[in-house]
This record gives C-alpha cells, sequence and structure tokens, in this order.
C-alpha cells in the first residue's frame, strides 16, 4: 500500500458553540489518505468522527460548528481556504460522501432518478437525457433491481438497503478519488450491510477510489480497511495498519476497544471487560491525555502533558505516555 | 383517474361537514337570531296578526322543513331577497364579492410571494444580519394595528399631507388605470400588515426544513444555494404554505376585509356581511354562513390534491 497521500489532513481543529461555551469535537488531527487505501476512522459515539468526516467538505453547520484551525490538502489544494464556488464544483465530483440514515439522506419530494440526475447534470454536464441513461447504469451497477422502474421511484418506495445503494450509486455517480462513508451501514439490517459494505468494497476496487470509513464498528474496520485511526474524544489516540492494530495495540484505549469486543466461544458473557468509566464531558475534558482518568496505565505525566503522536515500529502512530510494547 | 376519484371522495366526505356547519349555524340562527315580527308589525299587535305575520314569514313550520328549504336555496344559491333593501341575495353577492376579491387578492399575492421571498433570504442567511434585520422588521410590521396602518397610508398616500396621489375613498373597476389608483393604497396596507406574519411563518418552516439530512446531502454533492433553498428546500416546505394558503381564501371571499372596506368605502362583501349582521338580515347571513362552509370544503379538496402534487408520499388512497 504504498503510494502517495491523496488527501492530508493538517490539525484540523472543530469547535461547536455550546450552552457551556466552545467545545472541541476535533483537536488538531492530522492524518493522510493514500491513493486507493481504506482509512478507518473508529471510535466512539461522539469521539469526532462523524464531525472529522464532514469537515473535509466543509459540512460542519456554521454555525454551531466553526473549523478554527488546520488544513485538509487534496493533491496540494488546502480545501479549507477554497472559495465557496470553487469547494462546490468539488463535493461530489473529487470528494463524494455517504450518510448514515439512508432514510432521510435524501430528498424525499424528488424521484431517484431526478436526484441522480442533478448530480449528473451538475459535475458532468450531461444533458437531460444522457443523466438518465446513466442514471440507469449507475442504479444497475449497485444492484438495485429492476433499475428501469425504481429510477421514476421516490425514496419511500424504496427499502433501506437500496435508499443506501442510490446514495452510494450517487456518490460514485461522477467518479470521485475518495469517497467519504460515515457509516453507511449502521442504520440497516444485519445481512444487508453485510451486501452493502460488499458493494462498496468491489466499487471502490473497480474505480480505484480511497475511502474513509467512519464507524464504530470493529469488525467492519477488522474486514475492510486497510488502516485504521482510533479516535477518542476529538484525538487520534492510534493509528497503524488494521493488523497491527489488532495484533499488537499500543493504546491502552484500543486495547480497552478490542477487548470489548464479545467473543462467541467466550463462556461467561458476564465477564465481558468493559473500559472502566466513561467519556469525559466536551466541557469539562481533563489537562493531559483525555484518556488518563480511565487509563490502568496513567500516571501523573498523563494528566499534566498532552501525548505527542510518536511514529511506532511499523510505522503507525500511537499518542500514549506508556503505550502497551 | 385516480385523482379524479380521489376528489370525488373527498366531496363526498365534506357532505357531512357542510351539513353540520349549515345545522349547527341555522340552529342558533333561528333560536337567538333576529325574529322580523315585531320589527314589521309595529306597536300593539293583535295575537292572531302575529300568527297570521309568522305563517306568512314561514316561523310557525317545523324546524327540520325549514332546515331543508335552506339547503335547497344553498343548492341552487337562491337565498331569496334582503330583509333590509329587497335586493336579491344572489346578485347583492354577485356583485360585491367580485369587488372583494379585487380588493384583497393584490395583496394576498403579493403578502405571501414576497413572505417566501423574505423568508428564504432570511433563512439562508440565518443568524446573521439580514435575518436579524428581516426578523426584527417583521415584528415591527405585526406590532402595528390595522386601522393605524390603513390611516397612516391614506395620510401618507391620498392627502395632501403626503404624495396625494390616490383617492382616499372609493372604488372603481371601470377600466385598468381606474382599478390601480383604488387597490394600490389598500394593497400596501395589507402588504404590510400580512408580510410581518407571513414570514415569520414561512421562516419558520423553512429553516426547520434546512436542518435535514437531505440538504446536507445537497450541499455535499454540490448544490449552489439558490438552487438549495429554491427547490430542495421549498418543495419540502410546500404542504405547510398550500395549508396556509388555500385556508385563508374562504375567508376573503366571503369575509372580505371589513375594515379595509369600510376605511376606503368600498362596496364589498365585508360590508354586506357586516351591515347584515347589524341589522339581522337574514337572508344575507344564512348565504354568507352556507357559502363560506362550502368554500372550507373546496379548499380542503384543492388543499388535498396540491399535497398530493408537491409530495409523493402523500397517497391518494
Amino acid at each position: 500500500m504504498a503510494g502517495t497521500a491523496l488527501l492530508s489532513v493538517r490539525n484540523l481543529t472543530v469547535e461547536f458553540d455550546g450552552r457551556a461555551g466552545r467545545l472541541r469535537a476535533v483537536d488538531a488531527i492530522s492524518f493522510d489518505v493514500l491513493a486507493e487505501e481504506t482509512l478507518a476512522l473508529v471510535g466512539e459515539s461522539g469521539c469526532g468522527k462523524t464531525v472529522t468526516g464532514l469537515s473535509l467538505l466543509r459540512l460542519v453547520p456554521q454555525p454551531p460548528g466553526h473549523i478554527v484551525a488546520g488544513e485538509v490538502l487534496l493533491d496540494g489544494e488546502d480545501l479549507l481556504a477554497l472559495p465557496e464556488r470553487a469547494l462546490r464544483r468539488l463535493r461530489g465530483r473529487d470528494i463524494a460522501m455517504i450518510f448514515q440514515e439512508p432514510m432521510t439522506a435524501l430528498n424525499p419530494v424528488f424521484s431517484i432518478g431526478a436526484q441522480l440526475g442533478t448530480v449528473l447534470r451538475r459535475h458532468q454536464g450531461l444533458s437531460r437525457r444522457a443523466a438518465r441513461a446513466r442514471a440507469l447504469e449507475l442504479l444497475e451497477q449497485v444492484g438495485i433491481p429492476e433499475p428501469a422502474r425504481r429510477i421514476d421511484e421516490y425514496p419511500h418506495q424504496l427499502s433501506g438497503g437500496q435508499r443506501q445503494r442510490v446514495m452510494i450509486a450517487m456518490a460514485l455517480s461522477c467518479g470521485p478519488r475518495l469517497l467519504v462513508a460515515d457509516e453507511p451501514t449502521t442504520a440497516l439490517d444485519v445481512t444487508t450491510q453485510a451486501q452493502v459494505l460488499a458493494e462498496i468494497g468491489r466499487l471502490q476496487r473497480e474505480l480505484r477510489m480511497a475511502m474513509i470509513l467512519v464507524t464504530h464498528d470493529l469488525g467492519i474496520v477488522a474486514e475492510s480497511c486497510d488502516r485504521a485511526a482510533v479516535m477518542y474524544c476529538g484525538r487520534i489516540v492510534e493509528m497503524r495498519t488494521t493488523a497491527a492494530l489488532f495484533s499488537t495495540p499500543h493504546h491502552p484505549y484500543t486495547v480497552g476497544l478490542l477487548e470489548a469486543i464479545p467473543r462467541i466461544r467466550e463462556e461467561r458473557l458476564a465477564d465481558l471487560p468493559v473500559i472502566p468509566g466513561r467519556v469525559p464531558d466536551l466541557a469539562q475534558l481533563p489537562a493531559g491525555c483525555h484518556f488518563a482518568a480511565r487509563c490502568p496505565r496513567a500516571t501523573d505525566l498523563c494528566r499534566e502533558v498532552v501525548p505527542a503522536p510518536l511514529p511506532t515500529a511499523d510505522g503507525g502512530l500511537v499518542a500514549c505516555h506508556h503505550p502497551y510494547p | 383517474m385516480d385523482v379524479l376519484r380521489f376528489a370525488l371522495r373527498k366531496l363526498l366526505a365534506g357532505v357531512p361537514l357542510i351539513l353540520g356547519v349549515t345545522l349547527l349555524s341555522f340552529t342558533l340562527m333561528v333560536h337567538f337570531g333576529p325574529d322580523r315580527t315585531f320589527e314589521l308589525l309595529g306597536k300593539n299587535p293583535t295575537t292572531e296578526q302575529i300568527a297570521e305575520l309568522r305563517h306568512q314569514l314561514g316561523y310557525d313550520q317545523p324546524f327540520l322543513l325549514r332546515y331543508g328549504q335552506y339547503l335547497r336555496e344553498l343548492l341552487t344559491l337562491d337565498f331569496g331577497h334582503s330583509d333590509a333593501t329587497g335586493e336579491k341575495v344572489a346578485s347583492l353577492l354577485a356583485r360585491s364579492i367580485p369587488v372583494s376579491l379585487a380588493l384583497v387578492l393584490p395583496g394576498f399575492v403579493l403578502g405571501n410571494l414576497l413572505g417566501v421571498a423574505l423568508a428564504l433570504l432570511a433563512a439562508s442567511c440565518r443568524g446573521r444580519w439580514p435575518d436579524r434585520l428581516i426578523m426584527a422588521a417583521a415584528v415591527f410590521g405585526m406590532s402595528i394595528s390595522f386601522l393605524v396602518v390603513i390611516f397612516v397610508f391614506q395620510i401618507w398616500f391620498c392627502t395632501s399631507h403626503g404624495l396625494d396621489l390616490f383617492p382616499v375613498r372609493g372604488w372603481g373597476m371601470a377600466d385598468v388605470p381606474d382599478y390601480l389608483r383604488h387597490v394600490t393604497v389598500p394593497t400596501l396596507a395589507v402588504v404590510f400588515v400580512a408580510l410581518g406574519y407571513n414570514t415569520r411563518f414561512y421562516r419558520a418552516v423553512i429553516v426547520e426544513e434546512m436542518e435535514r439530512d437531505h440538504v446536507r446531502t445537497a450541499r455535499a454533492f454540490g448544490s449552489p444555494p439558490l438552487r438549495l433553498f429554491c427547490r430542495d428546500i421549498l418543495k419540502n416546505c410546500a404542504i405547510p404554505i398550500i395549508t396556509r394558503i388555500t385556508f385563508t381564501i374562504p375567508a376573503i371571499v366571503i369575509g372580505g376585509a371589513l375594515l379595509l372596506e369600510t376605511s376606503f368605502g368600498i362596496p364589498g362583501a365585508g360590508k354586506v356581511t357586516y351591515e347584515a349582521i347589524i341589522s339581522g338580515d337574514q337572508p344575507v347571513l344564512k348565504a354568507v354562513v352556507g357559502l363560506t362552509a362550502m368554500l372550507f370544503v373546496a379548499a380542503l379538496l384543492v388543499a388535498d390534491i396540491l399535497y398530493r402534487v408537491v409530495d409523493p408520499r402523500v397517497s391518494l388512497e
């Protein structure tokens, strides 16, 4: 998976206006996405992974959100500094997104053909007729049965899985170089999840896209991602290749996450390990390492000094004063 | 075909509604409404005279029969003659309703169009100064009494204290310039008063829609703001907008705009209704009440069909 960075995120910091003042949802994170690779952003709800995904295309609602610092470089061009108009041309064409809720992510009052066609006409300059023909192809490509009939149907007439396939078709319609998939299967039932993931994987390889997969599901990470960045309270605590992450996790939080995966052969489920304590309130984040209060290896140093991300032997990063070997 | 059957079913469903409204209002009119007996007989009538007149007026007939007659009047639109002027009620309304419509409709249409436009503008700048300015102006407009607006506008536009461009009172629809001369100031007043309410209402509807996931999707695929607001969002807001507009129409057609008509001396339906209430002119009142009920059912039907046009999720079943 050697390759050049397609997308470089540097120092991205996103804050939200809360009742108790500014909350820092994403705290100076940096990562690269290489061409054609799949990077997972993984963590608990509220860790900032979705906000990170949305920030790449400046889709965080402003206000209350504010991207206060950082760069998002796509081929060296900073998307955060781009004028709105130039950014609009890029949205959906170079970077496409798939969202978590297929029920609500499509516009309920336009047919799926019209919604696909709009994107195709906008970004590819297709005529109405050509856009429709291309939309049909796309629906077929993502495995919608009877596309000729479905194309004139409205989102409410499709199942959840089919709607997500329509979203995928829309995301792939302009051959983006990067796909940002925000929990694309969370709202689907388990069998559909597997199908949709397989579909995304197949199309990703066919179209040679890179992908950022935002998820809380370590199973999905193990199955379909090359690398994973584990996020906690707005920071990346560990970023490694998937194989390395699962075999030798360094950060105590990653270790805790992996131990908390239920295994079928385990006899007594009551003994399922949990990470003690709770995710701290974003309004009252501790100084130093955010995970210190829940960490078995924490020392006074952890409570005072923010651990800097350090390179690991295998080319990953870990932000911990006392990592597991 | 489906739409036709749907319309027919809705019409049928409107029948009990019309019956209910007319029965209730007819009962009220019969039991608490004006009784013309003593008005017509003058001082010291004899019992026979009273009985005779009540028979002539039909007051002695059983309630259901009288109600049946009322329903027939509604169906044939023949409400007899006005007690006050002796003119046929049908021709009275045929004369005054078009005046009311011509008077109120321009303001109504403009007030709604401008309301939607301002609401879109405010919503798209939510929290920034254009939004604050528009909303502050809306509250200002809403806070001023309609009557005050009318007087101030009359002074500004119609007198030598102001521009002195239009007549203070009167009405004419002989030709377009004549119509414009008389309709402009009332229209301005209507727009001024309605705009605040409309803008606030439509902005609330649009802002709610703006937060939906599909709007984020549209933005993620490069939808420019104009298209986003005027197409993607607005079509989703159509149902509350249609509801508000269609259900105001019956009140305008029949109720007219009493304040406008009185202040500008315009012979519209509002004035006819008002005078009928004051003088207890039952034939006119019966016509007004019945027609209003029927128009509401029609508005209901139109709204239901339009819902279906704008929102595919609305079923015709």
